[in-house]
Formats: C-alpha cells, sequence, structure tokens
C-alpha cells in the first residue's frame, strides 16, 4: 500500500559503539550499519592487538596481501562494511577514558571481550552504565559472564560440538550386516556456525531492548553465551532427553520419517541434488520424473516404512538417475514435476544462482582505488522491508579513517592532545609492527584439503556489479 | 514471567511447523502477547511432527510443538470463512504483529497477502518467512530443510570432503530463519516509531543462511577459490577427535602458545620444537595427528574441557542431549525453565537464548492445547457470547 513518507533507514539516528571482533559481532554490527545506523569499530594500530580479520583471516585479492594489507581482507570487508574506524589502545588510561566518553553520545556497545577484560579495562556495563544510564550493550563471549565456566575462552570451530548441534549430525556407520546404522562420529555444521547463531540473537535482543528504551527510557545489558544460543537451537532433542532419555540421532541426510530422504551425487566434480520426499504424492512424483514409474508399484519401495527398510537400494537408484545430468537440471526436472529438491550449491554458483541474483542478495561495494580492492559482492541481508530503506552503505573503514570525526567533532578534543596520541601510536592509520601475513599458495591450498578447487579466471566469471550510485 | 522488554506488544501467529513458531516464541519470550493461531481440526504441522513425549504420537505431545509455543496463547480459527474472517479481521485490528511462514502463494488465497492485511490494519507489521522469500524464480520451490540448505549455498561447507555435504537433523534453516525474521520484525516495529506505519517484511530462509558466507564468497571472488568441506588430511586441531569416552575438539586458536597446548595434552614427544609453529604443524600434520591421538585417548572430554578452559586453551567437547540438559554451567546460569503442561506434565525446558540480567525468564506457560484460549480470546476480549462461539464451533470457523 502507498506510504504517506519516504521509506527511511530503520536505525537512522542510533550510533554504536562496536568494540567487537572476529566474526559474530562485528558482523551484528555490520547489519546494523545496514539498517542505518552509525556504527564505531574500535581498531588499534598496534598489529599484534587487531581484529584478526584484519590481519590473518584473509582472503587476499588473488591471495595476495598487499601494501595495505589490513584494510583487504576480504572476510573482513564483509563483516565490517558500513562501519567508522576509530583507532585507540585500550591498555592505555588515556583511550579508556575516551570510550567511556564516547558511551555517552552512543546509544548501544557491542563487545565480545572475557569477562575479566572489561572488567580490568573499567569497560564492564556497570562502569559503563554510570556514564550512560539507558545503556543497551551486549556482551558476547563463549559461556556467558555468568557459571563456572564463564572466563573460559571459546572459538566457534570447538565451541560448536560443545553446544550440541554434532548429537544430531553424523554419518551413518556400516553395521554388522553391512547396511547403514546410526553412527557414532559427531559433526559439524561448520563455517563458524555458533558465530552467526550469536550474531542473529544479539540483534533480537538489541531490537527488543531498542524498543523498549524508546518507551521507558530504560537501558539493558544482554549477557549472551554463544553456548547457551547454541543449545537453544536443539531444543526439540533436550526434550527428547528430558521426555524420552535419547541423547542423539545421528543418520546422515535420511530423515526419521520421510523417505527417500538425502543427497545424490550429479556430473561435475562435489556436485550434488538434495532431493527429499515428504508424503506418497512426492514420492510418485520423483519416480514419474525420474522417468520410472514402476517404481510405484515396486514391493520394496511401497510406503515410507518399506523405503526406509530398502533406503540403500534406493539411494542407488536414484543416485543412478542424477550422476547423469547437473544438480541444476535434477532439481528442475523435479521441482517442475512438483517434488522438492535443491542443487547444492558452493559459493561460486550461488553467486551467480538466478534466485540470488533476482533478490540481488549479494550486494555491490565500490572499494576505493587506493586500498587495492575492485568492486566487490558482499552478503546481503536476508529481510526484504516493503517500507524502510536498507543496503550495505560502504566499504569497511580504512584503519582510524574515522580518528577525526569521532575525536574532534563528536568527543571536543583539540588538535594539540590528537597529535600527542598520534605520537603514542593510540591513533593512526598505519599498523604498529608486524608485517604481511604469510599465504599458502592456492595450488598448495588444494593440496592439503583448505580449498576444493581454484580458478584462475574467475574474475571473468563473475556476475556484473551494479553501477556506482 | 517472560522477560518484560516487549510488553504491551501484540502477535499473531500463524505459523506453522517451525521457522515463524520459533520467530513468534523469541517475541513471546521478551515478553511480547502471542496470540497463536491454529487450523480447526489439525492444529500446526508441528503437531504431528515427532519425536513425542513418551513416543506417544499424540498431537498435544510433539516436543517440537511443545518446545516453539510457550507462553503463548492458542485459538483456533479458519480465516477463509466469511465468519472466521470477521473474526480474524477483529484480532488483527488489535495487532502490532503477524508472522507466517505459508508458500508465497498460499498466502494470497488465505487471504494473508500484505495488501489484504493492511488494509485492515495498516499499523500492521507483516512478517512473511519462506524458504526463498516472496519473490524470484525459486519463491515457488517446494523445499524442506536439506534443500533449503541445499541451495543457500552452506550445505556444501558441512561435512567431510571425503564424503557428500550432511545436514543437522533438527531442521537448523528454519531456526536460522525464525530467528531472523524476530530481529527483523522487531527492526519493522522501530520503524513504526518514527514512520506510524507498519509495513511487510520478506524473510528468506535460504538467505538466512547464505548470509553465513563471509567466508566462502570471498575465497571466490577475492581469489578464485572454492572453500571445501573439512578437509581429511591435516594435525586434527580444530576437528573433532576421539577421547577415551566420546570425542572432543582440540584447538590452536586463542592466544596461548604452543608448549600451553602440548603441556595440557601431556604427551611429551608433542613439546618438539617442529610443532612450535603453525608451519610447522602443517608440515608434520600426519605425525602431530597420529600423536594428537596418542594423547588424547589418555582423556575423558570433560576433564579435558575443564583444563583447557583454566589454562585459557579454547578446546571444545562433543556433548549430547543428556550432557546439556544436565549441564551443571546451564545450570548455574538458570538457564533451563520450568513448565508444567496438563497432557505431558511438568519438566524442564531449555530456556532463552541470551540471559537478560534483571530480566529473567524461569518459567513459562506451556504451549496451549488446540483451541485452548478461544473462550478467553474470542469470548473475554471480543466480546462473542457462549452461544457465538458454539455457532463457530459447529461450522467448523473455531
Amino acid at each position: 500500500m502507498p506510504s504517506a513518507h519516504e521509506p527511511q533507514a530503520p536505525l537512522k539516528n542510533i550510533r554504536v559503539l562496536d568494540l567487537s571482533r572476529v566474526f559474530a559481532m562485528p558482523f551484528a554490527g555490520a547489519i546494523l550499519a545496514d539498517l542505518g545506523a552509525e556504527v564505531i569499530k574500535i581498531d588499534t594500530c598496534q598489529t599484534q592487538f587487531m581484529d584478526t580479520t584484519r590481519t590473518i583471516t584473509g582472503p587476499f585479492p588473488d591471495n595476495q596481501p598487499g601494501e595495505f594489507w589490513w584494510e583487504q581482507g576480504g572476510t573482513f570487508q564483509n563483516l565490517n562494511r558500513g562501519k567508522r574506524s576509530l583507532t585507540l589502545d585500550l591498555r592505555s588510561e588515556e583511550s579508556q577514558k575516551i570510550i567511556k566518553d564516547l558511551v555517552r553520545v552512543c546509544d548501544v556497545v557491542l563487545e565480545n571481550f572475557t569477562p575479566r577484560v572489561m572488567a580490568r579495562f573499567g569497560l564492564d556495563y556497570e562502569s559503563l552504565m554510570s556514564h550512560k544510564p539507558d545503556l543497551i550493550m551486549v556482551s558476547n563471549t563463549g559461556y556467558g559472564h555468568s557459571g563456572p565456566w564463564s572466563n573460559f575462552g571459546a572459538m566457534a570451530s570447538a565451541l560448536e560440538p560443545t553446544h550440541g548441534t554434532g548429537a544430531f549430525m553424523g554419518y551413518m556407520a556400516e553395521g554388522t550386516d553391512g547396511r547403514l546404522t546410526e553412527g557414532q562420529v559427531p559433526n559439524k555444521m561448520g563455517n563458524s556456525y555458533s558465530d552467526f547463531l550469536a550474531s542473529w540473537t544479539a540483534l533480537g535482543g538489541l531490537m527488543a531492548a531498542l524498543l523498549r528504551r524508546a518507551r521507558t527510557g530504560q537501558g539493558q545489558w544482554i549477557d549472551l553465551a554463544m553456548y547457551q544460543t547454541g543449545t537453544t537451537v536443539i531444543g526439540t532433542g533436550l526434550l527428547d532427553y528430558v521426555f524420552n532419555d535419547r541423547r542423539t540421532l545421528r543418520i546422515g541426510n535420511r530423515h526419521p520419517v520421510w523417505s527417500p530422504h538425502g543427497v545424490y551425487p550429479c556430473q561435475g566434480n562435489d556436485q550434488w541434488v538434495a532431493i527429499a520426499a515428504r508424503n506418497e504424492s512426492d514420492w510418485q512424483t520423483i519416480c514419474q520424473a525420474m522417468g520410472n514409474p514402476e517404481l510405484v508399484s515396486d514391493s520394496r519401495f511401497a510406503d515410507p516404512i518399506d523405503r526406509r527398510q530398502h533406503q540403500e537400494e534406493l539411494d542407488d537408484i536414484i543416485g543412478t538417475w542424477t550422476s547423469e545430468q547437473t544438480s541444476y537440471q535434477a532439481m528442475t526436472s523435479l521441482q517442475e514435476a512438483g517434488a522438492p529438491a535443491g542443487a547444492i550449491l558452493t559459493a561460486k554458483q550461488a553467486i551467480t544462482d538466478p534466485q540470488y541474483l533476482d533478490r540481488g542478495f549479494f550486494e555491490t561495494v565500490h572499494n576505493p582505488p587506493e586500498v587495492g580492492l575492485r568492486s566487490k559482492g558482499y552478503v546481503g541481508r536476508a529481510w526484504k522491508f516493503s517500507n524502510s530503506e536498507t543496503g550495505i552503505k560502504g566499504p569497511a573503514p580504512r584503519l582510524g579513517e574515522a580518528n577525526e570525526y569521532v575525536l574532534a567533532e563528536l568527543l571536543g578534543i583539540d588538535q594539540q592532545s590528537m597529535e600527542r596520541l598520534a605520537e603514542d601510536w593510540i591513533i593512526g592509520n598505519l599498523p604498529e609492527g608486524g608485517g604481511a601475513p604469510g599465504q599458502v599458495p592456492l595450488d598448495e591450498q588444494a593440496v592439503l584439503g583448505w580449498i576444493a578447487e581454484f580458478h584462475a579466471d574467475y574474475l571473468d566469471k563473475l556476475p556484473p556489479v551494479s553501477p556506482r550510485n | 514471567m517472560p522477560a518484560g522488554l516487549l510488553n504491551g506488544f501484540r502477535v499473531l501467529d500463524l505459523g506453522s511447523g517451525i521457522s515463524a513458531p520459533w520467530c513468534a516464541k523469541i517475541l513471546a519470550d521478551y515478553g511480547a502477547e502471542v496470540i497463536k493461531v491454529e487450523t480447526p481440526g489439525s492444529g500446526d504441522a508441528s503437531r504431528r511432527m515427532g519425536p513425542f513425549a513418551g513416543d506417544d504420537p499424540n498431537p498435544e505431545k510433539s516436543l517440537t510443538f511443545l518446545y516453539l509455543n510457550t507462553n503463548k496463547k492458542g485459538v483456533t480459527l479458519d480465516p477463509s470463512s466469511v465468519s472466521g474472517r470477521k473474526l480474524f479481521d477483529r484480532l488483527l485490528a488489535d495487532a502490532d504483529v503477524l508472522v507466517h511462514n505459508s508458500q508465497p502463494v498460499e498466502s494470497k488465497e488465505l487471504g494473508l497477502d500484505y495488501a489484504s492485511l493492511a488494509a485492515v490494519n495498516p499499523g500492521l507489521v507483516v512478517t512473511s518467512i519462506a524458504p526463498f522469500g516472496q519473490t524470484g524464480p525459486y519463491s515457488d520451490f517446494l523445499a524442506t530443510d536439506i534443500v533449503t540448505y541445499a541451495l543457500s549455498g552452506l550445505m556444501y561447507h558441512s561435512g567431510d570432503s571425503d564424503q557428500p555435504p550432511l545436514r543437522n537433523v533438527l531442521d537448523q534453516s528454519l531456526y536460522v530463519a525464525g530467528a531472523n525474521a524476530a530481529a527483523a520484525t522487531q527492526v519493522a516495529l522501530f520503524a513504526r516509531l518514527t514512520s506510524g506505519e507498519g509495513q511487510h517484511v520478506d524473510v528468506s530462509a535460504a538467505e538466512c543462511l547464505g548470509a553465513h558466507l563471509v567466508q566462502p564468497l570471498p575465497y571466490y571472488n577475492y581469489m578464485g577459490a572454492v572453500k571445501g568441506r573439512r578437509p581429511v588430511r591435516g594435525a586434527g586441531f580444530e576437528e573433532l577427535m576421539p577421547a577415551r569416552d566420546g570425542y572432543v575438539a582440540p584447538s590452536v586458536q586463542g592466544s596461548q602458545p604452543w608448549a600451553t597446548i602440548a603441556d595440557l595434552i601431556g604427551l611429551e614427544e608433542l613439546k618438539d620444537e617442529k610443532f612450535v609453529t603453525g608451519a610447522g604443524r602443517v608440515a608434520h600434520g600426519e605425525e602431530l595427528k597420529e600423536l594428537l591421538i596418542r594423547g588424547l585417548a589418555q582423556w575423558d572430554r570433560k576433564p579435558l574441557f575443564l583444563a583447557s578452559g583454566e589454562r585459557r586453551l579454547v578446546f571444545g567437547m562433543a556433548q549430547d542431549a543428556g550432557d546439556l540438559a544436565e549441564c551443571p554451567h546451564l545450570e548455574a546460569r538458570e538457564f533451563f525453565i520450568d513448565v508444567d503442561h496438563p497432557v505431558v506434565g511438568s519438566a524442564r525446558y531449555p530456556g532463552m537464548a541470551v540471559r537478560l540480567p534483571g530480566e529473567e525468564l524461569s518459567a513459562a506457560q506451556p504451549a496451549p492445547l488446540l483451541g485452548q484460549h478461544n473462550a478467553e480470546i474470542f469470548g473475554q476480549d471480543l466480546g462473542y457470547t457462549a452461544q457465538d462461539l458454539i455457532t463457530l464451533r459447529q461450522h467448523q470457523v473455531i
């Protein structure tokens, strides 16, 4: 319906102090910037204390950290797009005071230090609240600010199995009769899954706190423990233990009830299609689409119970059909016939996938030429608003690009003090110490299994970037 | 009592299954009043999903339903009939949010498309969750969790590189979509504070997972590399490795030197200088993995995990549902909540994803029985008489 107003950015009057590093909270901060908030990332010139996504995570353009390596990491760029950058050295009292002054003019603080670090800096919620009574702050840690494990550090790669997703994920094992049976070995969603659960959870909590503050003036501290957050997405599994004493379910890509259900090989290197039959109608459709309608009357596959008992034979039949076509062809013929199926996309395929392209999910960012980055597509948001203006505002900030803006304009610090801060390497635009991280050549990475494959001609295959606004 | 952050907001949960009900549960836990609207007779599809309490496939015993619908009131209503639509429009008029996960084509048929809803209540925020969103060539694709996960681009990275991609059986795409939708819905409510207007929020579950590609995407568009699944080769760190009583995830991440790690695992050979640097551990990966397997075989999961934490290392351990339900750390954080349900009885459920000091949630109302609050919502709130309700029931409207 027509709106009386021009769409506006939902968070245009919100200022965020982003003290966070690595993946989870920086990504939450990036989304807040996409929604119109002014997000000030606290950076540092001291290379050893820099956000590791600036230093070691990469990937760098053509695997070459250039002259400005600390500005060039592709993951850093995705996670920090649209923010401002202020350098500080949080070990110094002067920097800690600047943070406290800055908190007074911010609405939200994001941070992911372990509890003892923030307390040591005097930047815990209670201390900051004395400077900003209605402060909203997310403290994201592995295990939270209370409980016996609260000072344990965490990284998503090791945290994910700890919060239990691996109890419901694992390949099947071969049983004594040669048939596949429930597996014992846990597996991982991978790709820092726990971090992203934290990003989405933080955004939900922050918005609830902002809504309440708008109505009551009250602030809120959000103690986000990634371990705890991770258990909530397997709540049904926990209740299955509480009510039925069941602890795990590792059945590969099979479904507890539906059959067939799985991934099947397709033409090409490591290409797969996922197929699911939710009911008898889907099963009949799949048989028709495979050009094998007589399977419907095969007594081995008469109903889902029979099909599960003959799952290996059935998977062979389906796999033979899929392996003669591409994953997109198999998906298209099943979807057109009316059965659920989807190609398993690599990032290379996702970036040119018709659905992602149609919705403009990967948003083009035009990088300034002086940092040696071309215009790139970055991950967008899964939310389309009919009446709000959202989108990536620009590239990740260059180190300390907002020092002058934040210190002089927002905090009124004089030029002389700024010069002293620069002399002490507290503010600056260059890293102090360290050099460009070494990179393992891509052909070696392929041998080590760190990457599946690489394509030297990738630049010719990228979709065209959207024009500059 | 639920946390009070969203007190005063009213949400209609027209969801079925997982994604929209999870979104509405998050809003309920933050204090919104959530009215769950189910189809008369059959109810939410998750009522027919296993597992069930006591393995009894009774629609009031579905564990997914019981988990996802705490702190909600439940009514039954068929909005496609004339009197059902009248009733539904009365509910809409007082609501701030409507969340649903019907496929785009179904929404239109049910009159749940945004234009129809906004005509009744222009201030309403309508959140639609669909596997691929409301637009685009896949918007009417049939999808289940595995299909959405596949097309998101994320599934390719799950599992081992010498095996097919692997999913988690607990429908993670739908939880990620629900959590995204809860955040996005509140963004629209926040925008309404200024604009005074509601709007449509179109959430694509595949894109929710696609947003996790912050590494694989630049691997390709920065350097032409396709990031794969977990390598089979390597030293075994950051992977699940066997310990005496299960699996652990040893890690070299964090800020501690190699000596701390070697000392913790406790095998003399691990202290060899050749393993001190990352490059050394790559070069001697196979040898290191053998040593790691030998060293970890001396440990049970939990003592190793605790010793790691105390040394500021970041090891993990594979925990199952029982380990988590009885976890002393979660207990100390008062994570679990007491829920007493008239059919399945009293039990401890997982609580909120975050701890909100000053706003803790210690107990919750159980998931509603099918149509449990019809009399309260339609009778007390909307003023329908007992006779009206009998009439509506006989016409299968409620």
